[in-house]
């Protein structure tokens, strides 16, 4: 499937300032895409999650947001690649509660809920590409 | 308060010598400067004088000096430091001297744009004075040593400045942060913490020490925590209200979340965040009665 890119910025996923960064980019596309405020408080969410554990998990990386649509239908792509550890037991992270980092273990596992589409794509030793689209309601 | 700069500068016996070491200021130059102190004693009036002629001239800088007064002080001072140039020393007792210059002029707000300027000046008026009345050679190697040492001051001045402007900033950021965490008691035994903006990990930290020593100081039994004014609840800022919720559990006092949003209960929820150890509710007012009801109190309407 292949969506039309209108718009595409990437960021640094570096500091705890890029995490905001990154995440008021996205609630900026999503509601230029007229996403409705239950979609973008989820979207903006999911970005502050992913960039987090981008930067926490990953060791840092780097994010793109994009406006896209399909079929004349308006989102939010968000993309948080990095070249950090992987994660060994996917699986189980997918799960929630499990976290390495003495957290709540929810923000991957709750993020997929948020999103419409989730991809993860993850090598251990190789690093971690997590792909994420909100869609606007038609 | 100069004795604090000096560490912050690293300015001991060994800081010093390698800083001295980097301006290649031997004991050579010190002692050649020192032979030539008649000459500078002689003509230190006249220095001064231009020196001020300088500063006095651009407005942006004689604004720095209100009156005749403060004139007159400054220039004092500045023979001083003039002399000070040529007395054959650069020991610890001489750097803390100097950088009295560069904390004085943080505080007054003089920027290095000015100093730097005035070091130019004071330069090119030694040169005049060394070539003027010494045969070349001498000169030559006395302008060598007077700009070594006047480029460590510089250094010494602009290292103060720059470090006291990170002390006013941190000052800053600090009352900032205070002002951000207002802790208010809105009844006896019930406080408010109203979150306003981004909450980070440093923010959350220090929200989390201002409440709970407010609890212990108030003896509080219940706490509102309002987040109206924060844009997304995520797992770090709910893990931060957990944890919060926890210690002020530990303290004798239950919390209530106020000022929660449709979006951010929805979101709450997807994540799959458990923060039942809290009482909630939706609006502010609705938690003040409630902590008002957990106290054993309420508010009644008045008896016609
Ligand atoms: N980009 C990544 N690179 C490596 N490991 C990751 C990455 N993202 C997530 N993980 C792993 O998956 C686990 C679960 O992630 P998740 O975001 O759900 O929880 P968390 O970040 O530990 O805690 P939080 O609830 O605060 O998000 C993490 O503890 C970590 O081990
Ligand atoms: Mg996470």
């Amino acid at each position: 499937m292949s969506d039309q890119v209108l718009s595409r910025d990437d960021l640094p996923v570096t500091t705890e300032g890029d995490v905001v960064t990154v995440r008021r980019r996205a609630q900026a596309v999503a509601q230029a895409r007229g996403l409705g405020t239950f979609a973008v408080a989820a979207v903006t969410t999911a970005a502050s999650e992913l960039a987090r554990n981008t930067l926490t998990h990953g060791r840092g990386g780097d994010a793109s947001v994009e406006a896209v649509a399909r079929d004349g239908r308006q989102g939010v792509r968000l993309t948080f690649r990095d070249q950090g550890p992987g994660i060994a037991d996917l699986s189980r992270a997918l799960a929630g509660g499990f976290s390495t980092a003495r957290s709540l273990g929810l923000g991957l596992s709750g993020s997929r809920r948020l999103v419409d589409e989730f991809d993860i794509d993850t090598t251990p030793g190789k690093g971690t590409v997590v792909t994420v689209i909100k869609w606007a309601r038609f | 308060m100069v004795t604090n700069f000096m560490h912050r500068l690293n300015i001991d016996d060994r800081g010093l010598a390698s800083r001295r070491a980097f301006f290649e200021i031997t004991d050579e130059d010190l002692a050649r400067l020192a032979t030539h102190r008649g000459l500078a004693e002689s003509h230190s009036g006249e220095v001064v004088e231009k020196l001020y002629h300088l500063l006095l001239g651009h407005p942006e800088s004689r604004a720095f000096f209100p009156d005749d007064s403060s004139v007159r002080r400054v220039k004092q001072l500045q023979h001083t430091y003039f002399l000070g140039l040529f007395e054959g020393r650069c020991d610890l007792a001489y750097v803390e001297n100097r950088l009295r210059v560069g904390a004085a002029h943080e505080r007054i707000g003089l920027a290095p744009q000015w100093y730097i300027g005035a070091y130019g000046r004071y330069l090119r008026l030694i040169f005049d004075h060394l070539f003027g009345e010494l045969g070349a050679a001498e000169a030559q190697a006395a302008v060598q040593s007077a700009t070594k040492l006047v480029l460590f001051d510089m250094s010494l001045a602009i290292d103060t400045y720059i470090a006291a402007n990170l002390d006013t900033v941190a000052r800053h950021q600090a009352a900032i942060r205070e002002m951000s965490t207002p802790v208010i008691k809105v009844h006896q035994g019930v406080l408010l913490l109203p979150l306003i903006g981004t909450v980070d990990s440093h923010r959350a930290e220090q929200i989390m020490e201002t409440l709970l020593m407010r609890v212990v100081e108030e003896q509080a039994r219940a706490v509102i925590v309002d987040i109206a004014g924060v844009p997304l609840v995520d797992t770090m800022v709910a893990d931060h209200l957990l944890k919060t919720t926890e210690a002020v559990r530990l303290l004798g006092a239950q919390t209530i979340l106020t000022g929660i949003s449709a979006q951010i209960a929805r979101t709450i929820v997807q994540l799959g965040v458990d923060i039942s150890a809290m009482h909630t509710r939706a609006r502010l007012a609705d938690g003040i009665v409630l902590a008002l009801s957990l106290l054993g109190r309420e508010i009644t309407a008045k008896a016609p």
